[in-house]
Order: structure tokens, then sequence, then C-alpha cells
């Protein structure tokens, strides 16, 4: 018998979607080191953070369970979280749940209390787990209190510095986003008046417009996508007017947003987006695919040019995707022409958000509440800037970390995304409530414009 | 304090490198206490781990090429157990992955079915490993080496002609879903792929087995030039094919002309991606970091380069290893290929689905 994981691939890829891109080492293995807790204690004691996988058979699953033990410096009472995984016809999923409580470890048990409730142990004298009625709850077994595990085996976490905070962030996060996925694909604009709500994202080349639409996308279909041609060069890498509906990828139904891609503003004069066409883009006058010019702006003689646009073919809210790393290298002819365009948007009286990307350390961004977002203490001179430069409330500065590295989906950074679509859709909805009330009058607030 | 150990990255690489296996820490001197024990005794080499010296021998020290010293005191002392990395319960996960590839390739069909087969342009310098991708696809799928692309390395590009390979399945004989075309080598100069016939390509206007000129475009009239394409004519992604090792050597001409070429894929609403071959030669990379490639610090750094030079994110860069000079397949790089092309077919449909709705119609009635 040697000291060697029973766990297969499929399982060690279950357990790393809740812990990240760990390695874990095996330390004790029951049948092996003695089924016994001080054994495990001997085997396992000085050894930092770790894992505990107890494997037992229900209805004919294979199924495991366990907890993780962290140890960061308090030695005494270790955090603990305890998951539990199926198999289910190849698909598994994890469930996970954090408690705080104590530890007993006697010759014959191993015992977690939380609370003075006796809530999990380990009984190998008769090779029995006991499991609390609230804890099987949120862990969703369907077993009775007491049952048979077949083995035991204790792991060491590597590859993490953090690993309290990464996996409680984790934990969390993966909650929090389906909250948000769920809020969001159920969303409907204010009253029904229009059926889609339309983001404009505007801002200077590279700062991330079109990486954002390909992170929404990429959120929404459960795989990194790229559907938006997204890089650096020197200037703007699109060029087309894009209006993208988003699709949720379960149902292949439509969700209530679009987002809306321009080219990006360029600093010198005669390159990237015309100003000129801002106002005829914000009235919904410019149709999806029109290909932007930078010398010349769009004009009503335009083949394509929409004349009287409806109140859902115009632009709801405007969104300011800025690099958080370069707010305080704009050079002065941006920051005039960022103002013009606000300017723009504020005559139509448009709901607006300002967009930071590239926003490194988002673990930090989420770390106290996972809306609020600008506690960050590194991120609020930038924030405070843009409150200076646009005079947008604070509450309405959102920052995102972009799909533009990775190749796989990190639930940290969905949250981001989500939340601060969220709080666009809420822009979006003040601002559809803030229009005249009759539908002649809406009717009228259209001819004028 | 935790059980980690203090080696960098490259450190524990070099001496994996050396003496090839993986190391699994056990002890730590600092975490486990600096015991009184000595942990290895010998008159050649000792360890003092309450003294925290090291005693070598004057030949020891001599023939490791050590300073001329009799004890040296050290911070901490560490100890590994060896294991191989690549030990069978690692390469069934690595078998099963490829499986599991492998069902999606086949299962796999395009947006919307508009079209039947994919088309995925090649384009890049010449000598890239275009051809050899196109090989290395083939042999994955066949179970055995292939070389149907004539590949090597000239200066001029191996493949004069326009070449289209559709692939089938060894095991049940169908065609798979997607079609490689593989282009002529871009060049220095006039060298190479004539920038003009690329909109041609990408449109589908270019049959197969069409004679390259660097020096003419193709114009309608030719025997290989279609008329009027479908939309299952044309290319639904390109990818650039770079070897890894030569970013750094690409001339300013060159990367002047990727960046022009990749503006005219953007034009055209192409979805592109990035494919750097030759991964398994790079420093310090060995085997069985395929297995984990796209978390080697110097693959990382290597992508970053990629990315500043050419300007592509680092999310459309993918890693490949051709085969070029094995005669039997490795599991290993199986993967990385199929999982390269999995990204490859995620792209067209990223492409077919940001097709204008009454483009495709008219194309689809056109069928």
């Amino acid at each position: 018998m040697a000291v060697t994981t029973r766990l297969t691939w499929k399982e060690e890829k279950s357990l790393q979607q809740l812990l990240g891109n760990v390695s874990l080492r095996l330390l004790y293995k029951s049948r092996v080191h003695g089924d016994s807790p001080e054994n495990m204690l001997r085997k396992c004691a000085l050894q930092g953070s770790t894992i505990t996988v107890i494997y037992f058979h229900n209805s004919q699953q294979d199924c495991i369970l366990g907890y993780l033990t962290v140890i960061d410096y308090d030695f005494i009472k270790p955090k603990v979280f305890f998951y539990s995984s199926f198999e289910k016809d190849e698909t598994s999923k994890t469930k996970a749940a954090c408690l705080n409580t104590t530890q007993k470890i006697t010759d014959e048990e191993l015992t977690f209390y939380s609370s003075d409730n006796k809530i999990f142990s380990v009984i190998p004298k008769n090779s029995r787990l006991f499991i609390h009625d609230a804890l099987r709850e949120r862990l969703g077994l369907n077993l009775y209190r007491d049952f048979k595990y077949s083995e035991w085996k204790v792991f060491r976490l590597e590859g993490i510095k953090d690993v309290a905070g990464y996996v409680s962030n984790r934990t969390r996060a993966t909650e929090r986003r389906n909250e948000l996925l769920e809020d969001l694909r159920a969303y409907k604009p204010y009253a029904d008046l229009v059926s889609e709500i339309r983001i404009l994202l505007l801002g200077p080349v590279g700062s991330g417009k079109s990486s954002f639409f390909n992170s929404v996308k990429s959120v929404f279909q459960g795989h990194v996508t790229r559907q938006a041609a997204v890089g650096a060069d020197l200037t703007s890498i699109t060029e087309l007017y894009r209006v993208y509906p988003i699709k949720d990828g379960e149902d292949g139904k439509s969700l209530s947003f679009m987002l809306c891609d321009s080219m990006g503003l360029d600093e010198k004069k005669g390159a990237g987006l015309c100003l000129d066409d801002i106002p005829y883009i914000l009235k919904g006058c410019i149709p999806d695919r029109y290909q932007f010019s930078p010398h010349k702006p769009v004009t009503p003689s335009h083949p394509t040019f929409i004349t009287s646009p409806s109140l859902k073919e115009r632009i709801h809210c405007v969104a300011y995707v800025l690099d958080i790393n370069s707010i305080s290298n704009l050079s002065s002819n941006m920051v005039a022409k960022l103002k013009q365009v606000h300017k723009e948007v504020l005559n139509c009286g448009i709901a607006h958000v300002a967009l930071l990307t590239k926003v490194n350390n988002y673990d930090e961004v989420l770390q106290d509440d996972l809306l609020n977002m600008n506690k960050s203490m590194t991120s609020k001179t930038q924030v405070m800037n843009i409150q200076r430069m646009l005079n947008i409330p604070i509450s309405n500065i959102l920052m995102v970390e972009n799909y533009a590295s990775e190749l796989t989906l990190n639930p940290l950074k969905e949250v981001l995304i989500l939340s601060v679509l969220k709080q666009m859709l809420r822009a979006a909805d003040d601002f559809l409530q803030d229009l005249p009330e009759k539908t002649d009058e809406i009717a009228n607030f259209q001819l004028c414009m | 304090m935790a059980v980690t150990t203090c080696l960098t990255w490259m450190q524990e690489k070099i001496l994996q490198n050396h003496f090839g296996g993986k190391f699994n820490l056990l002890y730590k001197a600092s975490v486990h206490k600096f015991s009184l024990e000595h942990l290895l005794q010998k008159y050649e080499f000792g360890i003092d781990l309450t003294g925290r010296k090291l005693h070598i021998s004057a030949n020891t020290s001599k023939e490791l090429g050590l300073l001329q010293c009799e004890s040296i005191s050290f911070e901490e002392c560490e100890v590994f157990r060896c294991e191989d990395i690549l030990n069978k319960r690692k390469m069934e996960e690595v078998t099963e992955l490829r499986e599991s590839l492998w069902s999606s390739m086949r299962t796999y069909k395009p947006y919307g079915d508009l079209v039947h087969q994919i088309r995925i342009l090649l384009l890049g310098p010449i000598g890239a490993g275009k051809s050899s991708f196109v090989n290395s696809v083939k042999s994955v799928f066949q179970g055995r080496v292939v070389h149907q692309a004539l590949v090597g390395s000239d200066t001029t590009g191996i493949s004069q002609k326009y070449r289209t390979y559709s692939i089938k399945d060894e095991k049940d004989g169908n065609s798979l879903p997607f079609i490689l075309c593989d282009s002529l080598g871009l060049g220095e100069e006039e060298e190479g792929l004539c920038m003009d016939d690329i909109p041609q390509i990408l449109k589908g206007h270019i049959s197969d087995r069409y004679q390259f000129n660097p020096m003419k475009p193709i114009t309608p009239g030719h025997d290989n030039y279609v008329d009027s394409p479908l939309l299952k004519d044309r290319i639904h992604c390109a990818a650039f094919v770079f070897n890894v090792n030569c970013i750094e050597y690409l001339s300013d001409e060159m990367v002047a002309k990727i960046r022009r070429v990749r503006r005219k894929l953007i034009e055209c609403g192409l979805v592109h991606l990035v494919l750097l071959t030759h991964v398994d030669s790079m420093d310090l990379i060995t085997k069985d970091d395929l297995i984990d490639i796209y978390r080697c610090p110097p693959v990382k750094s290597q992508l970053e380069a990629v990315h500043k030079a050419l300007g592509f994110p680092l999310s459309d860069i993918l890693l490949v290893s051709n085969y070029t000079s094995e005669w039997e397949l490795d599991p290993l790089k199986d993967n990385l290929i199929l999982f390269a092309l999995r990204h490859m077919l995620g792209a067209a449909d990223d492409f077919l689905e940001d097709l204008p709705l009454e483009e495709t119609r008219e194309m689809l009635l056109a069928v």
C-alpha cells in the first residue's frame, strides 16, 4: 500500500474549482497510516493549511466530502470550510459552506463544534461520520445523520499565499456571481418602456471598450469569447459602430440589454472618433456596423442614417471607459475631449457612469464588501481624479478587470463585471424614470431632439 | 511559517532538469526545528543542524568547484522526496483529458449550423510551422505521425501552393468539422505571400492548389478564381503562426507587415488568434511542463513579449508543440493541439454569430 491518492483527475479538478489552482500533497491516508485521529495529527502537524477528504458510497455513487482547515498564524482556531462533491453523469458539482468552528481531538474521534453544538465528527472506531442537520442541508446532502465512510485522507495545500482569504473570497464570489446572474437574467427595463437597454461605451483608444463587451459575453456564455477584435495598436482597432446583443448561454435567449461599442477617442486632432458623431450616436441615428471616419462626421444624408429614431434606438446609458493606470497621464487634449463629450451627454440628459478597467488588484477591490468597490485605497486617488475631471458621483465610478489575459473564467472577475453591469442598468432605469410621463410627450421629446 | 520551499521556480527547474524528477518538500529546518540529530553524517560531507554549518572535505569541494572552505554556514535546509512527474496516474489524467477534448471535437457543430465545416486560415512568417501544424493536427486524428504537407526550412517558403486540408477521423471515418487552409509564408519585402491576395483568400475567391505568385496577386479570370464564393467557402477563423523562440528576432518590417495583415482581418470582421509553435524547445522547458504549459514563468514572459511586440491580447495567444521529429504520438502534445483547435472553433463560432443577419440569409439562400 503506497502513499498515493485515490482522487481522480476529475475530482481534483472539481476541488480546484473551489480552491483555485492549488496543488495537493498527500500527507495522511487512513488505510496506510492507521485510522486514528492521533496518527493523523502526528502526520499533519506543522504542515500549514490542509484539506481533508472523506470517501463514502451513497446510492451507487462514489461521493467525497471534506473540510478545509486553514491556518494562518492563529494555530488555535483554524477556519474551517466544509464542502461536498458528487459525480452525477460526469458532471460534478461542488458545494461549500463556511463555518466558524472549534476542533476537538480525542483518541476515538475528531469533532467540530460550532457554538457548543456538535456539527461534524469522524469516528474511526466503527468508520462512521456524523453530520448535523443544518450542515447537511447547506451542502445539499440527502443522507442519514450518520453513515459509514470507506477512507479518509489529508492533503497539504500548496501554491497560494493567503489561503483563508482566497477560499472565502472565492466561495463568496461564486455565490454572489450566481445571484447576480439570476438578477440580470430576470432584469426588465423600467415600466417596459423599451425592450432592451442600450449602453454606449466611450473612451480613449485601447482603454478596453471592446474587451468589456467580450468579458460580458464570456460571463454569460460560460467560456472566454472573442467576438470583438481587441488588442493594442497606435490607432483604434475598432472602426465600426457595433451594437451587440447579448445571449444567455443556458437557454440562448437575448438578454434585456445591448452594448454599443464605438471607435476610441484619440488625443490627436483628426484621429479616432469624431466628436461631431457623438450627438447622433446618443440619439440613435447611427445604425449598427456604421464605418466611422475620423475626418468626416456622419450627416443626415448618409444612406443608412436613421432620421427619426424611437426611444428604443437611442442610448440609455453612457459608460466612459478609462484605463485606471493611465488616468494620471491623460493628455490635456484628451481631457478636453472627454469634457466636451460629457457636455453632450449632459445636454441629452442621458445616464452616465465611469468604468475603470485593468484593475489588477481586484481581490483587494472585492475584499470588504462584494458590491462596495471603492474601499480600496490604491484606487481611491484615481476615483477622486475622475470625479474631479468629469464630475461623476463616486457611486457611479465602477471598476472591472477584463478577460483579455486569461483562457479560463474566474468568479472574482465575474462578480466585478456583473456588478458593474447591474449598476449601469440601474442608471439607465433612472434615466427612463426621468422621462416625461405621457407617451405623446415622449414622442414630442424625441421630435425636438 | 508554512512548509513551502524557498527555492524559486528557476532554481527548482534547474535542479529538476539535472536530476530528472519532481521534488516534494518533506522537511524544512526552520519549520520542523533545527533538531540535534545530524541529517547526514559522512566524512566527505556533513550537515551540522545545531550549528547551522556545512562540512565538506577538501576533495569534494574541489570537485564541486566550491571555494576552498572547510565549513560553510547556512540559513535553511530543506529535504525533498524525488518523484517521477509523468507517473502512471498523471498519464492517466492526460489520456482522460485527451479523450474529453477529442469527443468535444467530434460533437462540435458550427454556430447555428450555418456551415458544415469551419475554415481555419494559417498565416505567418516563412518557416513558422504552419504546414507542420497541419501535419500535427492530421497526426492526432490519424493516430500516427503523418507528413502530408511538405515541411522544411528554406528562406523562400516551401508551400508555394494554397492548400486546403479536410481531415478524417480515423476512428469513424467521418470528416472533422474543420478545414485547415495553408498559405504561403509572409516574407521580407517582396518575398512570400502577396498582401493583395489576403482579402481574396479571406472571402473565398481562391480555390485549393492555387499557385502563389509573390509578385502578382490573383485576378478574376484565373483558373483558380472563384467568382461568387458562398459562406462555406470563406475563411471563418485565422491563426497567426509564430515560432515562440523567434519573436525577438522578427524584423521591424515583418512586424509592420503583420500589423497590416491584422488590420485587413479586422476590416473583414474576421476573428483571429495567435499560435506559438516550438514551445518544447524553449529554455528550461522540459516535456513534463507541457501538462500545464500556460503557467510556466518563461512561457508567461514570452506571451507578454508577443503582446508588446504585436499587440495581440494575451487571451488570444495559444501554445502548441508540433510533430516534427517524433515517430510516435505523445498525448501531451496531442492535448495542446486539441486545446488550440478547440479555441479556434470557438473563435469561428464568435465570427459566425457576429455576421449580419441579412447577409447570412442571402448567402444561405444562394446555397
